[in-house]
Protein backbone atom coordinates (compact mmCIF):
# COMPACT_ATOMS: atom_id res chain seq x y z
CA UNK A 1 0.00 0.00 0.00
CA UNK A 2 2.72 2.41 -0.17
CA UNK A 3 2.31 3.42 -3.40
CA UNK A 4 -0.95 5.45 -3.21
CA UNK A 5 -1.56 5.15 -7.04
CA UNK A 6 -2.37 0.78 -6.13
CA UNK A 7 -4.52 2.07 -3.85
CA UNK A 8 -8.42 0.89 -4.91
CA UNK A 9 -10.23 4.63 -5.01
CA UNK A 10 -7.20 6.26 -7.05
CA UNK A 11 -7.06 3.04 -9.42
CA UNK A 12 -10.52 3.30 -10.21
CA UNK A 13 -10.50 6.93 -10.34
CA UNK A 14 -7.27 6.55 -13.04
CA UNK A 15 -9.33 4.00 -14.97
CA UNK A 16 -12.19 6.71 -15.27
CA UNK A 17 -10.18 9.55 -16.28
CA UNK A 18 -8.61 7.12 -19.04
CA UNK A 19 -11.86 5.94 -20.11
CA UNK A 20 -13.19 9.36 -20.06
CA UNK A 21 -10.25 10.74 -22.20
CA UNK A 22 -10.64 7.97 -24.68
CA UNK A 23 -14.32 8.90 -25.29
CA UNK A 24 -13.60 12.64 -25.70
CA UNK A 25 -11.19 10.88 -28.47
CA UNK A 26 -14.09 8.59 -29.99
CA UNK A 27 -16.39 12.21 -29.98
CA UNK A 28 -13.60 14.32 -31.64
CA UNK A 29 -13.32 11.93 -34.52
CA UNK A 30 -17.31 11.47 -35.30
CA UNK A 31 -16.94 15.48 -34.94
CA UNK A 32 -14.04 15.63 -37.46
CA UNK A 33 -16.12 13.21 -39.72
CA UNK A 34 -19.32 15.31 -39.56
CA UNK A 35 -18.85 15.31 -43.43
CA UNK A 36 -17.63 12.35 -44.30
CA UNK A 37 -20.32 9.98 -46.51
CA UNK A 38 -21.15 6.80 -45.04
CA UNK A 39 -19.47 7.44 -41.29
CA UNK A 40 -21.34 5.92 -38.01
CA UNK A 41 -20.43 7.83 -34.86
CA UNK A 42 -18.84 5.51 -32.21
CA UNK A 43 -19.03 5.85 -28.74
CA UNK A 44 -17.30 3.99 -25.74
CA UNK A 45 -19.02 0.30 -24.90
CA UNK A 46 -20.04 2.00 -21.24
CA UNK A 47 -21.38 -1.36 -20.02
CA UNK A 48 -17.88 -3.08 -20.79
CA UNK A 49 -16.15 -0.39 -18.98
CA UNK A 50 -18.56 -0.86 -16.14
CA UNK A 51 -17.46 -4.77 -15.71
CA UNK A 52 -14.21 -3.90 -16.01
CA UNK A 53 -14.42 -1.22 -13.11
CA UNK A 54 -16.49 -4.01 -11.48
CA UNK A 55 -13.86 -6.82 -11.76
CA UNK A 56 -10.85 -3.96 -10.79
CA UNK A 57 -12.75 -3.25 -7.38
CA UNK A 58 -13.51 -6.76 -6.86
CA UNK A 59 -9.60 -7.55 -6.97
CA UNK A 60 -8.85 -4.95 -5.25
CA UNK A 61 -5.53 -3.05 -5.36
CA UNK A 62 -2.84 -4.30 -7.74
CA UNK A 63 -5.28 -5.34 -10.48
CA UNK A 64 -4.94 -2.36 -12.55
CA UNK A 65 -5.45 -2.75 -16.50
CA UNK A 66 -7.34 -6.12 -16.97
CA UNK A 67 -9.08 -3.40 -19.70
CA UNK A 68 -6.42 -4.27 -22.20
CA UNK A 69 -6.62 -7.86 -23.75
CA UNK A 70 -2.72 -8.22 -23.89
CA UNK A 71 -0.96 -10.21 -26.92
CA UNK A 72 0.83 -13.50 -27.01
CA UNK A 73 3.61 -14.84 -28.70
CA UNK A 74 2.49 -18.27 -29.90
CA UNK A 75 5.26 -19.38 -31.88
CA UNK A 76 8.85 -19.05 -32.01
CA UNK A 77 9.07 -16.72 -34.64
CA UNK A 78 6.75 -13.79 -33.07
CA UNK A 79 7.81 -10.49 -32.36
CA UNK A 80 7.68 -9.56 -28.72
CA UNK A 81 4.21 -8.53 -27.62
CA UNK A 82 4.61 -4.75 -26.49
CA UNK A 83 5.23 -4.07 -22.96
CA UNK A 84 1.94 -3.74 -21.10
CA UNK A 85 1.07 -0.12 -19.49
CA UNK A 86 1.58 1.19 -22.81
CA UNK A 87 -2.70 2.89 -22.21
CA UNK A 88 -5.87 0.65 -21.80
CA UNK A 89 -7.91 -0.12 -25.02
CA UNK A 90 -11.82 0.74 -24.06
CA UNK A 91 -14.18 -1.06 -26.04
CA UNK A 92 -16.23 1.12 -28.19
CA UNK A 93 -19.35 0.67 -30.12
CA UNK A 94 -21.07 2.47 -33.33
CA UNK A 95 -23.99 4.81 -31.95
CA UNK A 96 -25.77 6.23 -34.59
CA UNK A 97 -27.52 9.44 -34.18
CA UNK A 98 -30.80 10.03 -34.13
CA UNK A 99 -30.81 10.86 -37.81
CA UNK A 100 -29.20 9.55 -41.05
CA UNK A 101 -28.74 11.73 -43.79
CA UNK A 102 -29.18 10.42 -47.59
CA UNK A 103 -25.48 10.13 -47.78
CA UNK A 104 -25.28 7.65 -44.59
CA UNK A 105 -23.87 9.77 -42.21
CA UNK A 106 -25.38 9.04 -39.22
CA UNK A 107 -23.63 12.13 -37.30
CA UNK A 108 -25.83 15.07 -35.15
CA UNK A 109 -23.35 17.36 -34.48
CA UNK A 110 -26.06 18.81 -31.14
CA UNK A 111 -26.01 15.28 -29.97
CA UNK A 112 -22.05 14.91 -30.02
CA UNK A 113 -21.79 18.55 -28.48
CA UNK A 114 -23.98 17.13 -25.34
CA UNK A 115 -21.99 14.19 -25.25
CA UNK A 116 -18.86 16.31 -25.16
CA UNK A 117 -20.28 18.49 -22.63
CA UNK A 118 -21.02 15.33 -20.32
CA UNK A 119 -17.48 13.94 -20.86
CA UNK A 120 -15.81 17.23 -19.57
CA UNK A 121 -17.97 17.35 -17.18
CA UNK A 122 -17.38 14.01 -15.62
CA UNK A 123 -13.74 14.51 -15.96
CA UNK A 124 -14.11 17.97 -14.21
CA UNK A 125 -15.46 15.93 -11.52
CA UNK A 126 -13.05 13.04 -11.85
CA UNK A 127 -10.10 15.22 -11.32
CA UNK A 128 -11.71 17.39 -8.45
CA UNK A 129 -12.77 13.98 -6.62
CA UNK A 130 -8.66 12.95 -7.19
CA UNK A 131 -7.41 15.82 -5.97
CA UNK A 132 -9.62 15.75 -2.74
CA UNK A 133 -8.36 12.11 -1.97
CA UNK A 134 -4.47 13.62 -2.27
CA UNK A 135 -5.59 15.64 0.59
CA UNK A 136 -6.92 13.63 2.57
CA UNK A 137 -3.93 11.46 2.40
CA UNK A 138 -1.70 14.35 2.95
CA UNK A 139 -4.22 15.38 5.69
CA UNK A 140 -3.10 11.96 7.03
CA UNK A 141 0.05 11.82 6.42
CA UNK A 142 0.86 15.55 8.48
CA UNK A 143 2.59 14.86 11.78
CA UNK A 144 -0.08 15.85 14.47
CA UNK A 145 -0.72 18.82 15.69
CA UNK A 146 0.61 20.71 13.04
CA UNK B 1 -4.25 9.59 -20.70
CA UNK B 2 -2.84 12.86 -21.90
CA UNK B 3 -2.21 11.18 -25.40
CA UNK B 4 -5.77 10.18 -26.16
CA UNK B 5 -6.67 14.29 -25.55
CA UNK B 6 -4.39 15.32 -27.74
CA UNK B 7 -5.23 12.78 -30.11
CA UNK B 8 -9.00 14.37 -29.30
CA UNK B 9 -7.55 17.93 -30.40
CA UNK B 10 -5.71 16.44 -33.76
CA UNK B 11 -8.62 14.65 -34.48
CA UNK B 12 -10.74 18.12 -34.33
CA UNK B 13 -8.09 19.88 -36.04
CA UNK B 14 -8.03 18.09 -39.34
CA UNK B 15 -11.69 18.45 -38.98
CA UNK B 16 -11.05 21.92 -39.27
CA UNK B 17 -8.90 21.94 -42.12
CA UNK B 18 -11.67 19.83 -44.15
CA UNK B 19 -14.11 22.32 -43.44
CA UNK B 20 -11.92 25.32 -44.54
CA UNK B 21 -11.25 23.16 -47.52
CA UNK B 22 -14.97 23.19 -48.23
CA UNK B 23 -15.52 26.39 -47.32
CA UNK B 24 -12.86 27.59 -50.20
CA UNK B 25 -14.64 25.45 -52.60
CA UNK B 26 -17.59 26.90 -52.13
CA UNK B 27 -15.85 30.15 -52.55
CA UNK B 28 -14.88 29.38 -55.69
CA UNK B 29 -17.94 28.27 -56.71
CA UNK B 30 -19.67 31.64 -55.83
CA UNK B 31 -17.17 33.71 -57.56
CA UNK B 32 -17.08 31.52 -60.77
CA UNK B 33 -21.01 31.67 -61.08
CA UNK B 34 -21.25 33.88 -63.86
CA UNK B 35 -18.15 32.51 -65.90
CA UNK B 36 -18.97 31.44 -68.85
CA UNK B 37 -17.23 29.69 -72.14
CA UNK B 38 -14.81 31.63 -73.87
CA UNK B 39 -15.67 30.14 -77.63
CA UNK B 40 -19.13 30.14 -78.85
CA UNK B 41 -21.05 26.91 -77.51
CA UNK B 42 -18.57 26.06 -75.26
CA UNK B 43 -19.22 25.14 -71.13
CA UNK B 44 -19.21 27.39 -68.75
CA UNK B 45 -17.65 26.43 -65.00
CA UNK B 46 -18.73 23.51 -63.50
CA UNK B 47 -19.73 23.12 -60.28
CA UNK B 48 -17.21 21.76 -57.81
CA UNK B 49 -18.09 19.73 -54.94
CA UNK B 50 -15.33 18.66 -51.81
CA UNK B 51 -14.95 14.61 -51.53
CA UNK B 52 -14.72 13.58 -47.86
CA UNK B 53 -12.56 10.83 -46.68
CA UNK B 54 -11.91 9.50 -43.26
CA UNK B 55 -8.86 7.33 -42.53
CA UNK B 56 -7.09 6.51 -39.55
CA UNK B 57 -3.72 8.81 -39.44
CA UNK B 58 -1.07 7.28 -37.12
CA UNK B 59 0.98 9.97 -35.78
CA UNK B 60 -2.39 11.89 -34.49
CA UNK B 61 -3.56 8.14 -33.34
CA UNK B 62 -6.99 8.71 -34.40
CA UNK B 63 -9.52 8.64 -37.10
CA UNK B 64 -9.17 11.75 -38.98
CA UNK B 65 -10.76 13.21 -41.86
CA UNK B 66 -9.53 15.01 -44.96
CA UNK B 67 -10.53 16.04 -48.57
CA UNK B 68 -9.11 13.88 -50.97
CA UNK B 69 -10.07 16.60 -54.00
CA UNK B 70 -13.14 17.78 -55.58
CA UNK B 71 -15.58 16.17 -57.66
CA UNK B 72 -17.62 17.83 -60.53
CA UNK B 73 -21.48 18.31 -59.93
CA UNK B 74 -22.57 16.84 -63.65
CA UNK B 75 -25.96 18.29 -63.10
CA UNK B 76 -27.12 20.41 -66.51
CA UNK B 77 -25.83 23.98 -67.24
CA UNK B 78 -28.56 26.99 -67.40
CA UNK B 79 -29.33 28.38 -70.52
CA UNK B 80 -29.38 32.30 -71.06
CA UNK B 81 -31.23 33.82 -74.70
CA UNK B 82 -28.51 36.80 -75.54
CA UNK B 83 -27.39 36.46 -78.99
CA UNK B 84 -24.95 39.23 -78.57
CA UNK B 85 -22.81 37.61 -76.34
CA UNK B 86 -19.07 36.25 -77.57
CA UNK B 87 -20.24 32.35 -76.18
CA UNK B 88 -23.39 32.51 -77.52
CA UNK B 89 -24.38 29.21 -79.81
CA UNK B 90 -26.25 29.41 -83.90
CA UNK B 91 -29.25 29.69 -81.52
CA UNK B 92 -28.46 32.50 -79.74
CA UNK B 93 -28.33 31.06 -76.10
CA UNK B 94 -25.48 31.38 -73.92
CA UNK B 95 -25.23 28.31 -71.56
CA UNK B 96 -24.19 29.43 -67.67
CA UNK B 97 -22.85 27.86 -64.77
CA UNK B 98 -24.78 24.68 -62.42
CA UNK B 99 -23.90 26.76 -59.46
CA UNK B 100 -26.78 27.70 -57.40
CA UNK B 101 -26.01 30.74 -55.38
CA UNK B 102 -28.75 29.19 -52.12
CA UNK B 103 -26.88 25.53 -52.19
CA UNK B 104 -23.68 27.43 -52.15
CA UNK B 105 -24.56 29.51 -48.93
CA UNK B 106 -26.67 26.30 -47.25
CA UNK B 107 -23.22 25.11 -47.65
CA UNK B 108 -21.54 27.61 -46.08
CA UNK B 109 -23.71 27.70 -43.35
CA UNK B 110 -23.15 24.19 -42.86
CA UNK B 111 -19.79 24.37 -42.92
CA UNK B 112 -19.67 27.03 -40.02
CA UNK B 113 -21.12 25.05 -38.28
CA UNK B 114 -18.79 22.07 -38.53
CA UNK B 115 -15.90 24.12 -38.17
CA UNK B 116 -17.44 25.82 -34.62
CA UNK B 117 -18.65 22.47 -33.59
CA UNK B 118 -14.71 21.15 -33.93
CA UNK B 119 -13.19 24.43 -32.16
CA UNK B 120 -15.67 23.63 -29.60
CA UNK B 121 -13.84 19.84 -29.09
CA UNK B 122 -10.43 21.45 -29.37
CA UNK B 123 -11.37 23.98 -26.47
CA UNK B 124 -13.12 21.17 -24.12
CA UNK B 125 -10.41 18.86 -24.81
CA UNK B 126 -7.55 22.15 -23.67
CA UNK B 127 -9.83 22.32 -20.80
CA UNK B 128 -9.81 18.98 -19.79
CA UNK B 129 -5.74 18.89 -19.54
CA UNK B 130 -5.57 22.48 -17.94
CA UNK B 131 -7.72 20.45 -15.05
CA UNK B 132 -5.11 17.82 -15.16
CA UNK B 133 -2.08 20.14 -15.09
CA UNK B 134 -3.96 21.90 -12.00
CA UNK B 135 -3.74 18.78 -10.03
CA UNK B 136 0.36 19.65 -9.74
CA UNK B 137 -0.40 22.72 -8.41
CA UNK B 138 -1.87 21.78 -5.46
Amino acid sequence: MADPTQMSVFSLMKARLQMLGERQKVIAQNVANVSTPGYVPSDINQEAFSATLQRMAGHGSGAAGPTRTAMVATQAGHMAPPASGGGTQMATTKSPDSETTLDGNAVVVEEQMMKIAETRMDFETMVGLYQKSLGLLRMASRAPGR
Amino acid sequence: MSSDLMSAMGAAATGLRAQTVRIRISAENLANADTTAATPGGDPYRRKAPVFRTFYDREVGANTVKVTGSREDKSPFQEKYDPSHPAADARGYVKTSNVSSLIEMADLREAQRAYEANLNVIESSRAMMLGVVSLLKA
